[in-house]
């Protein structure tokens, strides 16, 4: 018998400098139920959202048509800490279509990384030289002490790294 | 050029046995990772979960699959499931692994209702999917009932030993401007008798409980007081679409997220005061100034013109952050403050405010704030104990 797929989902986020001072992320899902794409226009260095647009054009929920007026609701929004709340907050009080902030989500989530990444690429080859480079980035950021396995008690990052 | 691409997939086959097998990858610019989960479709909980990681940012990133089985026994289509996923694998093992987690499990939902339309269509042929979602919509809560704090007035039967509270190189009246107490903060983890304790214990004047989104009856604040012998006043910290503000003197009870400009209004007809809570917390892995925002570039944002103070000193931030506030508000000109921003008891008065007058209510710290005179200072670590002061011969003040 063949062994068929009942569902399938593939979400795909990317960010692209446009200029100096503008980042461009997108966020395309396609899965089963649905087929949509949201992109947002982010202002450097603030990190702070300047446009976004978004179209559903598959669906299966009636709330997920017509988002334009929920993402309007983000423009203005700065990409850091506390994101996530302040985006569904906003997006929620025009749609119970959660997918939209889920989109929104993804496209900053990326942000982030697309910076993650330019750090990471500093990070030495050699082990033991590894080893030292993330214990200084945990020293100088405790909020990273803890966070995961990887800099939790036991692992040799932080061996010698007072908890917070 | 791309800059960053993340791409995650997700497959779902139905096992015919009432689980799915869901196979989940994720892969970027850093992370390369998958997942298998089995997930019941009658129960929507997880039975079993294993994951690997291809490519990972360290090498001992590997520690967090023995942590993936913290998903086992969530169930898919709780309230609280990303908070769930997001605490005890996030945390406990990788958050981008939590994020795959998340991704498949919203996936599995959707075959879940897949599956169980087929099901149904088999009896009403006519039925179509979006009338089949529509009549099975969870009926979701859109206010979530207040979790009001119920304070108890009787003193505690152990009373612990107050410290003698001697300062170094402190002056003033030293206030705790921002703490968290659970269950009025959810992301804390202690309670506000055990916050405010040790508040005393420690020789803090006074504290100011800035739970989020929630506003403490006026006689529960007394209450408190009285119980714990320590000068409690009443604040809020309130997500604006322009982040977290502390704001003292109204009492609104404002849920969801408002416009700082709304809050501005409202804060302003009460007579009361605004603090822009850790205005330059940044990420991780980078900061701020790693993508170009100098304090010249943070000055000019608008938000800072509807606060009346920037938090310059908060515990939960990296010092540089603290230090580029605190540029940021000298170049201003605006007040700073300190505060703990504690979650757990050890974290009350790491940072606190010192201000050049006695304040006794809550009326009287607002015009104290609004005054300008007082300082944002190290509390906790500038507390010396009598055995350290028998010790080291400091001067008791």
């Amino acid at each position: 018998m063949a062994n068929l797929l009942c569902y399938s989902r593939n979400r795909a986020a990317s960010v692209e400098q446009i200029d100096e001072t503008t980042l461009a992320a997108t966020c395309r899902l396609q899965d089963s139920l649905t087929d949509a794409e949201v992109t947002l226009r982010i202002r450097l260095p603030e990190l702070e959202i300047i446009d976004a647009k978004g179209t559903f054009t598959r669906f299966s929920r009636d709330e997920c048509s017509g988002i334009e007026r929920a993402l309007e609701k983000v423009v203005g929004v700065r990409i850091g800490a506390g994101m996530k709340k302040i985006i569904r907050g906003l997006v929620g009080e025009i749609t119970d279509c959660n997918e939209v902030a889920g989109l929104v989500e993804e496209c900053c989530h990326a942000v982030i990384l697309a910076f993650t990444k330019d750090m990471l690429g500093l990070v030495p080859e050699e082990l033991a030289k590894e080893k030292e480079f993330f214990a200084k980035m945990v020293k100088e950021n405790i909020r990273l002490y803890n966070s995961c396995a990887a800099f939790a008690p036991g692992s040799p990052i932080v061996e010698g790294i007072d908890p917070p | 050029m791309l800059k960053f691409q993340r791409t995650k997939l997700v497959n779902i086959i139905n096992n015919n046995d009432g689980t799915l097998a869901v196979h989940g990858t994720l892969d970027d610019h850093i992370y390369q990772i998958e997942i298998d989960m089995v997930i019941g479709i009658d129960d929507h909980a997880i039975r079993a979960i294993d994951g690997k990681w291809i490519r990972a940012e360290n090498s001992e990133c590997r520690r967090a699959i023995p942590f993936l089985k913290n998903a086992i026994g969530i169930k898919i289509d709780s309230d609280d499931f990303t908070q769930h996923v997001n605490k005890h694998v996030g945390r406990k093992a990788c958050p981008h692994f939590a994020n795959l987690i998340i991704e498949c499990s919203n996936a599995a939902e959707d075959a879940v209702d897949m599956l169980k339309f087929e099901a149904a269509g088999k009896d009403q042929p006519e039925l179509t999917f979006e009338e089949y979602l529509a009549g099975n919509a969870p009926v979701v809560p859109k206010d979530k009932p207040e979790a009001r704090v119920s304070v108890q007035p009787d003193r505690p039967e152990k009373q612990a030993t107050k410290e003698k509270k001697i300062l170094v190189g402190l002056n003033g009246f030293c206030v705790d401007l921002h703490i968290h107490t659970f269950p009025a903060s959810q992301c804390s983890s202690s309670s506000v008798d055990e916050m405010l304790q040790e508040a005393g214990r420690i020789g803090l004047d006074a504290v100011c409980i800035t739970d989020h989104n929630y506003v403490w009856k006026t006689a529960d604040i007394h209450t408190l007081s009285e119980k714990h012998g320590i000068l409690v006043f009443n604040g809020n910290e309130i997500t604006t679409d322009q982040g977290d503000m502390l704001v003292f003197g109204m009492h609104k009870d404002v849920q969801g997220i408002i416009k700082l400009k709304e809050l501005k209004q409202l804060v302003d007809d009460a007579n009361g005061f605004i603090i822009a809570a850790h205005p330059f917390r940044g990420f991780l892995i980078f900061n701020t100034n790693e993508i170009g925002l100098t304090v010249e570039k943070a000055m000019q944002r608008p938000a800072l013109k509807q606060v009346n103070a920037l938090e310059i000193l908060n515990g939960k931030v990296t010092e540089r952050e603290n230090v580029f506030a605190g540029k940021v508000a000298a170049g201003l000109g605006m007040p700073a403050t300190g505060g703990s921003d504690a979650h757990d008891v050890a974290g009350v008065g790491k940072y606190a405010t010192c201000f050049d007058v006695k304040i006794g209510n809550e009326e009287e710290l607002v015009e104290a704030l609004k005054s300008g005179n007082y300082t944002p200072c190290k509390f906790r670590d500038n507390i010396a104990t009598k055995a350290q002061v028998a010790k080291n011969g400091i001067l008791e003040i």
